[in-house]
């Protein structure tokens, strides 16, 4: 079964069109990192299938069900999203803004039950929180936020979960304790979509890459098919160094050593 | 830690319900005795009323919108939405000749029309940010004190009453028929205030952003939509009774977040008992420092502008 199937999409911000003719099938259970420069639409992308935006042309349907004929609370069941940015205005605790998460569950005149009060304890004790609960959320730590915000879509019980540059604020142990409640939350059963600037963490979480520019698919496959020297070089236009990772053989890029590229290395 | 301070909090808020409300009918220049005592006190328990619904309404449409817009600075007066309100009150005073029956679906009219040019105003970009409202809404309401006060002269009414409804006073005079409209105004703006109420979940998830709240099964645009309308009801028909009101839905909102957090089930009953009580104790110095008593905006703005600051200093 597919989770995501977008087929023969347009969207764009103004006349010209970001994506036209755009498909693509995210299958259940994969763990998929979406790449690509600024601007090749991956935050559209999230948003079309998050039905944030409305697509001008084409398909998309969640878990074979069209996105057009859900309602909002239906989709807030079946897919959770991080968004990039989480400003709150006001200071609201964590466990409130967990509870947010239980809103498409709850009728209007009703109060949290004893499942929503679970839903968001296990939410967020899964991403290892449950000690921040009666913190204020806009005094804790960038990377204690990211988990709280994480919790909250968790606590929709999604089967797909979308995230839009989850750890781009984080020091590296954060970034790899979000990419491992990822990969363990894939390991149960979830869809996770991972846009990411971050081609190593992508190359090394993700069961597939999904590699666009300009709104196009350039290539969608395993890490190593898609992580390779020629087309990074070719969508991002630097001439990068692309080494096995020690451990695991997935690829890993870096940037050449231009600060010690002096006439000592010349031959 | 917030459940400790939620009952200290509502006893505060209600003491300083019922001491305003003491204060109120007890003090004013008809003093507390004579022969016309029954006179008096119809008088003053209309007054009681008006300034409780006022007080309550605009304190609750005030927290509402600085919620639904995320905007500490929101408020009915700051967006200019009360001035607009007062123009369309005047208006169908001036134009009509059914004695100001008409005058809370005008204060309705032009409350509903400001919030829609403001906040198209405000909004850039998909983002309604504070000063952008309250520029928009400053702007306006410069606007609208203008043309209440021509249409005004324009239909022969004293200044008197111009500057009341552009400043604001309870002391509405009321016939057999205002009084029954009154009645249904009063009735109007609880189901109005229980109605936001049963949005405070809705309004608390919006302050983490439009587009995270449809995510998480919010329909904002329903939300806004019914939000405007609802608080431009409230605020046109109020209005239309007391003239523009400043400062009280801006001010009493921070305050009862301060004493209860964030929560809007919690910030919205709070603030209607707040804002009522403060309104009346505005009241009560308006019409008793000064012999023949003056606007109420005059007492709410000497509070009003320095928390105002206070806000712009502090919240931006």
């Amino acid at each position: 079964m597919n989770a995501i199937e977008l087929s023969d999409l347009a969207f764009g911000y103004s006349e010209r069109l970001l994506f036209d003719g755009f498909s693509l099938d995210i299958a259940a259970g994969e763990f998929l990192g979406v790449i690509g420069p600024n601007g090749a639409g991956k935050s559209t992308l999230l948003k079309l299938v998050a039905g944030l935006l409305r697509p001008s042309r084409g398909s998309i349907r969640i878990r074979e069900r069209d996105l057009d004929g859900l309602g909002r609370r239906e989709i807030a069941r079946t897919v959770g999203v991080v968004l990039q940015e989480n400003p709150f205005a006001f200071d609201y605790s964590v466990s409130d803004v967990v509870m947010m998460g239980r809103n498409a569950y709850m009728g209007r005149f009703q109060s949290p039950g004893k499942h929503d009060r679970e839903a968001v304890s296990s939410a967020l004790e899964f991403v290892d929180a449950l000690f921040l609960r009666d913190k204020r959320i806009n005094s804790i730590s960038a990377g204690e936020r990211q988990r709280v915000v994480l919790a909250r879509a968790l606590a929709q019980e999604p089967g797909i979960l979308m995230l839009d540059e989850a750890t781009s604020h984080l020091d590296i142990a954060h970034q790899q304790l979000i990419a491992r409640i990822l990969l363990e939350l894939n390991r149960q059963g979830k869809t996770v979509v991972f846009l990411s600037h971050d081609l190593n963490l992508a190359a090394l979480y993700c069961s597939r890459v999904l590699l666009l520019d300009r709104g196009k698919v350039v290539a969608c496959d395993v890490p190593e098919r898609v992580i390779t020297t020629e087309l990074i070089r070719s969508v991002y236009g630097v001439e990068p160094i692309v080494t096995r990772h020690p451990e695991s053989g997935r690829p890993q890029v870096m940037l050449p050593g231009e600060r010690h590229q002096t006439p000592v290395s010349k031959p | 830690m917030m459940q400790r301070r939620l009952l200290p909090g509502w006893v505060g808020l209600i003491l300083l319900f019922v001491l305003a409300a003491a204060l109120s009918v007890a003090v004013g220049p008809g003093g507390f005795s004579g022969t016309n005592l029954s006179a008096v006190m119809n008088l003053r328990l209309l007054r009681l009323a008006l300034g409780i619904i006022a007080g309550g309404v605009l304190a609750v449409v005030g927290a509402s919108l600085q919620g639904l817009l995320r905007n500490p600075l929101a408020d009915p007066f700051t967006m200019g939405v009360a001035s607009g309100a007062a123009l369309g009150a005047s208006l169908t005073l001036v134009l009509g000749r059914t004695a100001g029956a008409f005058a809370p679906v005008g204060g309705f009219a032009g409350a509903l029309v400001t919030m829609l040019v403001v906040y198209a105003l405000a909004r850039v970009r998909g983002r309604v940010t504070a000063t952008g409202l309250v520029l928009a809404g400053v702007i306006m309401s410069f606007l609208f004190s203008s043309l209440v006060m021509l249409a005004m002269i324009l239909g022969r009414r004293t200044l008197g009453e111009a500057v009341y409804m552009m400043m604001g006073h309870l002391g509405a005079v009321f016939t057999g028929t205002t009084v029954w409209l009154f009645g249904v105004v009063a009735v109007l703006s609880v189901a109005g205030c229980a109605w936001l109420f049963s949005m405070s979940r809705s309004l608390d998830i919006m302050s983490s952003g439009e587009e995270a709240a449809e995510t998480l099964g919010v329909d904002t645009q329903r939300v806004t939509k019914t939000v405007f309308v609802i608080s431009s009801v409230l605020v046109g028909t109020v209005v239309s009774f007391t003239g523009a009101i400043s400062f009280v839905g801006l001010i009493v909102p921070h305050l009862v977040r301060m004493l209860f957090g964030p929560e809007h089930r919690r910030v919205l009953p709070g603030s209607f008992v707040a804002g009522a009580g403060i309104l009346l104790f505005s009241d009560v110095l308006a019409r008793n420092v000064v012999p023949g008593g003056l606007p109420l905006s005059i007492v709410t703005a000497l509070v009003g502008v320095p928390f105002f600051i206070y806000l712009l200093r502090s919240r931006l």
